[in-house]
């Protein structure tokens, strides 16, 4: 299931900065509000505290959105540069408006294990209103969820997996990485051998740090043939940054 | 002269081409917001915009509108006296912030025995002083060099419109309609509007004037400005309907 993903920057007026990220049927909003001053419990001598909040599409959020946020905000702090302000706090509330397929029923929660699937939606939309919202980064992130599905003799990897591949998937990693192609994150779940690992981390690696070629600005897609399948995460960050900007320096 | 950058976008942690960074023979390379220096010689964007470059003062900086204010050294801001504490008033310079510091002997012909009594939400046009991320920043209302207010103090009267960062920065330029294409306030003065304005850094404009009237309409005239996005020729079509509303 490859669904071009889609954002919009700014969506909400009174915050610092917001966006609404929308992939592969799952749609995140992301509001960020900071520097502010933060309680005096968070306060970190010498950094910002990262504070992520996640609310899940119906009702309130469990232990399930407590793992999601402990995720994202280890994630996002090693982004964000923290240093620049200390005793203050950075405030991230991603909001889940639509999930794939309905996960709870009768507003319980069926299926406990399935997290990772809308940990990179999350990223993305919590890196666009960061950036949004002008909050000084080291680098940005982009990233991407394999599931390992046995097929026949074989496995398969499958990015972006439906709920059906999941289902019936042996493992399930999402890996992140930064513009500078480092691994920001690696969480995993299921049962895999290191060899399946690397297999996956290759696949992720092809899909967020597909190679761009940015010379001061200007893009070259050095790899134009190579399959469409999987989308560019990184040109498209680029791409709706660059618009958001173009519209604010308007009167340049 | 700015060199032409018009196109150059940058993101976080993008890598910035060496033979864009100028070179000066004597003044060392100034960084504006937005820039990081990584050493030796590194300099990478922390926000997402526009690369601009100064040779002649050879300076770089971030051009982008930013959500929330920071404060730097040297800037001109509004703010709003919460409460004052032993020789000082508080003074919230945006919400959700720590205060700042503005000592109540900082204005114009000030002494121990004759000071100004700012009530609580007073407004003030002040300078930051000093600016560090691990203090709270500090203001002053008189100009340390001369010991005049220059234009600093107590604002009486009026009301003040909250405006984004980029229209305030574009409105304290010296050159706001070629430079910043913000021609509005310009544009209602010559319809015949008495009013006088404070800018503040900070993202807040304050209006003051005789008739209510025209207070609002200062006000509506920058708001609009500010959320449609317009440009010089739009706002003066703006200020031809908004003066024509009130008449």
């Amino acid at each position: 299931m490859t669904v071009i993903p889609e954002a919009t920057l700014s969506v909400l007026p009174r915050a610092d900065g917001s966006a609404r990220y929308a992939h592969a049927g799952y749609t995140v909003t992301a509001s960020v509000n900071g520097p502010i001053e933060a309680q005096r419990r968070d306060e970190h001598a010498f950094e910002a505290h990262v504070d992520v909040v996640v609310r899940p599409a119906a009702g309130t959020g469990g232990t399930r959105e407590r793992h999601l946020e402990s995720i994202l905000e280890s994630s996002l702090t090693q982004l964000i540069l923290v240093k620049s302000f200390p005793r203050q706090l950075i405030q991230i509330v991603l909001q889940i408006e639509t999930t794939p397929d309905n996960d709870y029923v009768n507003t319980k929660l069926v299926q406990a294990s399935l997290n990772f699937p809308i940990v990179p939606s999350l990223l993305q939309a919590a890196v666009l209103g960061l950036i949004s919202a002008a909050v000084p980064m080291r680098a940005t992130a982009t990233a991407s969820v394999v599931a390992v599905v046995p097929q026949e003799e074989t496995k398969r990897l499958v990015v972006d997996p439906s709920p059906r591949d999941l289902e019936q998937a042996q493992s399930v990693h999402v890996l992140a990485f930064t513009s500078y192609d480092e691994l920001l994150l690696a969480e995993s779940e299921g049962d895999f051998t290191v060899k399946e690992w690397d297999g996956v981390y290759e696949a992720a690696l092809k899909i967020c740090c597909r190679p761009t070629s940015t010379k001061a600005g200007i893009n070259v897609m050095l790899d134009d043939s190579e399959d469409a399948a999987g989308s560019d995460m990184r040109q498209f960050l680029r791409s709706t940054v660059e618009a958001k900007v173009a519209a604010d320096l308007y009167w340049k | 002269m700015a060199t032409d950058t018009k196109s150059l976008y940058v993101l976080p942690g993008d890598a910035i081409d060496k033979s864009l960074v100028p070179r000066h023979k004597k003044q060392p390379l100034r960084l504006g917001p937005g820039l990081r220096h990584i050493p030796p010689s590194a300099i990478v964007p922390t926000t997402a915009g526009q690369l601009v470059v100064e040779p002649r003062k050879n300076s770089m900086w971030m051009e982008y509108n930013g959500g929330r204010y920071v404060p730097a050294q040297n800037d001109l801001v509004i703010g709003q006296v919460q409460r004052s504490a032993a020789e000082l008033y508080l003074v919230n310079l945006a919400a959700h912030t720590a205060s700042a510091t503005l000592p109540q002997l900082a204005f114009e012909g000030a002494t121990k025995k004759t000071r100004p009594q700012l009530a609580q939400g007073a407004l003030v046009y002040a300078r930051v002083v000093l600016a560090n991320r691990h203090m709270d920043a500090e203001l002053e209302c008189v100009s340390a060099a001369t010991g005049k207010a220059e234009g600093l103090g107590p604002l009486t009267g009026g009301m003040a419109f909250d405006v984004s960062l980029g229209l305030a920065r574009r409105l304290l330029m010296a050159r706001s309609r070629d430079e910043g294409g913000v021609e509005v306030l310009e544009l209602l003065g010559a319809e015949g509007l008495a009013f006088e304005t404070a800018v503040g850094r900070n993202g807040r404009v304050w209006v003051g004037s005789d008739s209510p009237k025209t207070i609002v309409l200062v006000g509506r005239a920058l708001r609009e400005t500010d959320e449609g996005r317009l440009d010089v020729e739009q706002q003066r079509k703006l200020v031809k309907r908004l003066v024509r509303e009130m008449r």
